[in-house]
């Protein structure tokens, strides 16, 4: 006898409706799955004989094929378990008719344990948001009630097979499978457990990530070991824009493909991703056979913390230039093309040179020139020219360390950045574009040069050797301090302050 | 060029140059041995070995080697970019650099070398320049160049590069002995350099074969180059162990005078002039200094002001400031100082400080170095 059961899978960030086929017919006792199934859904075998038995029901000793269509689409994911097992179930006829014909109504998705309860699956969400207009209740795993509620899809959570069959055959209520999810008040509204206040002296560098989090610029960090750098960009989220509901919603849609998601997390945090130096491109970017999102699609709508920059092998460094650049990243397969969203604020750290001491007023740097243009050339130049601000980081002393007073609060900040922010939407008319992207166009038409720029730029390309093509980026950054201090036009003391973040552009030669 | 000289001998000499593994002064034994350049290389390896006393593995690789060059290319090369190759015997060949021991047989010129009658001051250090090396190079070259000496360096990174550029700075010549091949510049960055060097009448020496790539050991053996041609040798920073201190050893043995600037005891880079102060060589505190070992006879058309030892003071920079930029100054000091601690000095936010420096930076007052500034002038 044959069963079909509605379920899903995810292409990129987007989820489609698959459906289970299931057939039962007599011959030498095989399972098979078909329809380009990937690893994880062909050992799902395995888990629904198990799971099936130890629910009580019989295992049919039969030819059992499915087909989980359209057939020519990879499915990936752990979410089909279920779904099979019902379909068995059903084409094996342990479920009665009515049961069967109330199984149409539902879009099935779960995991299963051998023992038959139901495991959280990755990719929920994304799911039901694109598989509302279905019309179909969802069954989805208890741990997977956030991205129930998010999706505002109609939903049931049962927690074993046999909670669902009893369901269907009406033994249990709506109410008896279906837990809710409440979001805790307090974590809501939980402080952060960082603040810029505790970073003593660096104002430098303080100042610059302002910047950042007002225009969206990249920052670079370069710095002696110890000198807070990692201390700044953990803190920088808390300087940044709450998220919106639609971004929140989008990074929680990336969370749930790779499964990430906590029990109770809503993303009313940005991101902060801080992957090892011995990442992999694919790792950072994502991708693999069966494509998932990397780090930068992690950081979506956040922040991507790259500390020792210049150790990350060079692959890995160059494959971010596409998402700095776009936004996003698309990944071709032979097999198939994902995008992901990669919207994210690059905060780099590195050592001014291998010994790290290049600067030190205390201890001597043992490098030779060479090791140093070695260091800093593995960032390569289209590299760098996607980060707008750097700043060099110096010991603190420790008078600033030991001082009494704080600094500035994060909140403090966040008010200018916030500010900031508004200004860049009220200008370009949408919320997405902020300084650092806007185009060449929008370039021309808000970053106007102030009156007495011409002798300030000259000056800046004879003494720093400044090329023209940084002038872009000087621009864009001092539209950003511009609009930081609420003015309309760029002035030249917002110029000037724009070439201290601008020291890799120094040529390091004696002028003549 | 002497024209007693066939082009023949010529290009052997040439070919016999590209034998770098040998010390230039037993080429020329060998040439004085065998009658001529072009006689060696038509003996084969036994032969040679056999009439200098030399190895056969040595003599089979210098012929090797001699022969992998084409002299013919090398002339036309050289020619072509506007140099000159000169041997021994001809007049244009620096008359210093041939009374030294290990003069080399074959010298590549681009521009034009300093006449006999022109006083010249080796200048040399290390790579790895601190501020207040780069405040006393550049101060020290230019005050040589205005007062009609020629400085003499070696175009590496850091000393070497602010001596050259002051003089370029001031439109004077200066010769740049260099441990490449002509035709190709090393450090890269330097190639602005070279080309300001030549096109202000300096010029360039090798004495290596035409184009020839970057070796470790060409640096320290083409520092007997800078230390023949100059009287005296002047060491600005350098550490203990370094190739300044080998031509400063080279500049001693040849007898020329070593003179070295103090600097702080706990600098690394100061460590090499301070033992040569300590083992007897000139203190330099100020151009005149210098100027008192130019040898007599190369004194005539220097400017005598700079002979002064109690030259007047110069308006002090600071008088040109303003009041803020003043206090700026004030807070660098001696020291090399972050915009946040001058920011923090004069009680100003990182905008106004950041203003600030840049004024005073591009005035030239002040350097910036990985973020750290300090003076540029003294």
């Amino acid at each position: 006898m044959l069963a079909t059961t509605c379920t899903g899978t995810i292409k990129g960030i987007e989820g489609f409706a698959v459906s289970a086929e299931v057939d039962i017919a007599p011959g030498m006792p095989t399972f098979a799955v078909v329809g380009l199934p990937d690893a994880e859904v062909r050992e799902s075998k395995e888990r629904v004989i198990a799971a099936v038995r130890n629910s009580g029901f019989d295992f049919p000793v039969k030819r059992i094929t499915v087909n989980l269509s359209p057939a020519q689409v990879r499915k990936s994911g752990t979410q089909f378990d279920l779904p099979i097992a019902l379909g068995i179930l059903a084409a094996s006829e342990q479920l009665s008719p009515a049961a069967i014909e109330r199984l149409k109504d539902f879009l099935v998705l779960g995991e299963l344990a051998l023992d038959g309860s139901l495991r959280q699956c990755a990719g929920v969400l994304p799911i039901l948001i694109s598989c509302k207009n279905l019309g179909k209740t969802a069954v989805i795993p208890p741990q997977n009630v956030l991205e129930g509620q998010v999706s505002s899809a109609p939903f049931i959570t049962p927690h074993t097979l046999r909670e669902l069959t009893d369901f269907l055959e009406g033994k249990l209520s709506n109410e008896q499978v279906q837990i809710s999810y409440l979001p805790q008040e307090e974590e809501e509204i939980a402080p952060a457990t960082v603040d810029f206040s505790e970073v003593k002296g660096q104002a430098l560098a303080k100042r610059a990530l302002e910047i950042a989090a007002a225009g969206g610029h990249n920052v670079l960090m370069i710095g002696l070991p110890g000198t807070g750098k990692s201390m700044l960009a953990k803190r920088f989220t808390t300087i940044l824009p709450p998220l919106t509901q639609e971004e929140s919603l989008e990074i929680t849609k990336i969370y749930s493909i790779c499964n990430l998601l906590g029990k109770s997390k809503l993303f009313s945090q940005r991101p902060f991703r801080d992957p090892h130096h011995t990442i992999s491109d694919v790792a950072l970017i994502g991708g693999g056979s069966t494509p998932k999102p990397g780090e930068v699609s992690l950081a979506h709508h956040g922040v991507l913390f790259l500390d020792e920059f210049a150790e990350f092998s060079r692959s890995a460094l160059e494959v971010l230039r596409e998402p700095l650049e776009n936004g996003i990243v698309t990944i071709s397969r032979a097999k198939e093309t994902v995008s992901y969203p990669a919207r994210f604020t690059l905060v780099a750290a590195m050592n001014p040179c291998p010994c790290g001491n290049l600067g030190n007023p205390l201890k001597p740097c043992t490098c030779t020139p060479m090791q140093v243009n070695r260091y800093k050339s593995r960032i390569s130049g289209p590299l760098l020219d996607r980060i707008d601000l750097t700043v060099n980081l110096n010991p603190v002393k420790y008078e600033d360390w030991n001082k009494a007073s704080e600094g500035e609060t994060s909140a403090q900040i966040r008010e200018r950045v916030l500010a900031a922010r508004e200004r860049q939407r009220k200008r370009f008319g949408n919320s997405l574009t902020t300084n650092a992207t806007m185009t060449n166009r929008e370039l021309k038409e808000f970053c106007k040069l102030p009156d007495g720029a011409d002798a300030i730029l000259e000056a800046a390309m004879r003494k720093f050797g400044l090329s023209a093509r940084s002038l872009d980026k000087i621009l864009k950054t001092a539209r950003t301090i511009a609009d930081l201090e609420n003015k309309d036009q760029i002035t030249t003391q917002h110029l000037i302050e724009v070439m201290q973040y601008r020291p890799l552009d120094r040529k390091g030669v004696a002028d003549f | 060029m002497n024209p007693s000289i066939s082009q023949q001998e010529r290009f052997a000499r040439i070919q016999l140059n590209a034998f770098l593994y040998f010390r230039a002064d037993w080429l020329t034994q060998l040439i004085e041995i065998f009658g001529s350049a072009e006689n060696i290389l038509r003996q084969n390896a036994e032969t040679l070995a056999k009439e200098a006393n030399i190895s056969f593995t040595t003599a089979a690789n210098l012929l090797k080697e001699a022969h992998g060059i084409n002299p013919q290319e090398e002339w036309e090369k050289t020619e072509k970019i506007g140099g000159h190759i000169f041997v021994q015997e001809d007049e244009e060949y620096p008359q210093s650099l041939r009374n030294c021991k290990e003069a080399p047989i074959a010298l590549y010129v681009l521009g034009k070398l300093p006449s006999e009658q022109t006083a010249c001051v080796g200048m040399v250090g290390t790579r790895k320049i601190t501020p207040y090396g780069r405040r006393v190079a550049a101060k020290l070259a230019e005050e040589l160049a205005q007062s009609g000496v020629t400085v003499i360096s070696g175009l590496a990174r850091g000393v070497d590069s602010e001596c050259h550029a002051a003089c370029v700075r001031l439109k004077k010549p200066t010769v740049a002995v260099i441990g490449t091949g002509i035709g190709r510049c090393y450090p890269p960055e330097n190639h602005a350099l070279e080309k300001a060097i030549l096109a202000n009448g300096g010029a360039v020496v090798s004495e290596l074969p035409f184009n020839r790539p970057p070796n470790a050991f060409h640096f320290p053996r083409r520092n007997r180059i800078i230390a023949a041609l100059s009287q005296p040798v002047v060491v600005v920073e350098g550490e203990v162990k370094s190739g300044a201190l080998i031509t400063a050893k080279l500049a001693l043995e040849m007898g020329k005078d070593v003179l070295a600037v103090p600097g702080p005891i706990d600098s690394p880079q100061s460590g090499g002039p301070n033992s040569l102060i300590r083992q007897g060589a000139g203190v330099v505190t100020s151009t005149a200094d210098i100027l008192d070992y130019i040898p007599q006879q190369l004194r005539f058309g220097l400017d005598p002001r700079f002979f002064e030892h109690t030259q007047e003071i110069p308006a002090k920079p600071e008088e040109q400031l303003s009041a803020r930029e003043a206090e700026v100054m004030k807070a660098v000091a001696d020291r090399q100082v972050s915009l946040d601690q001058v920011a923090e000095a004069i009680k100003a936010g990182v905008p106004e400080a950041a203003q600030l420096l840049f004024e005073l930076e591009v005035k030239g007052f002040l350097a910036c170095e990985n973020g750290l500034y300090s003076k540029s002038k003294f």
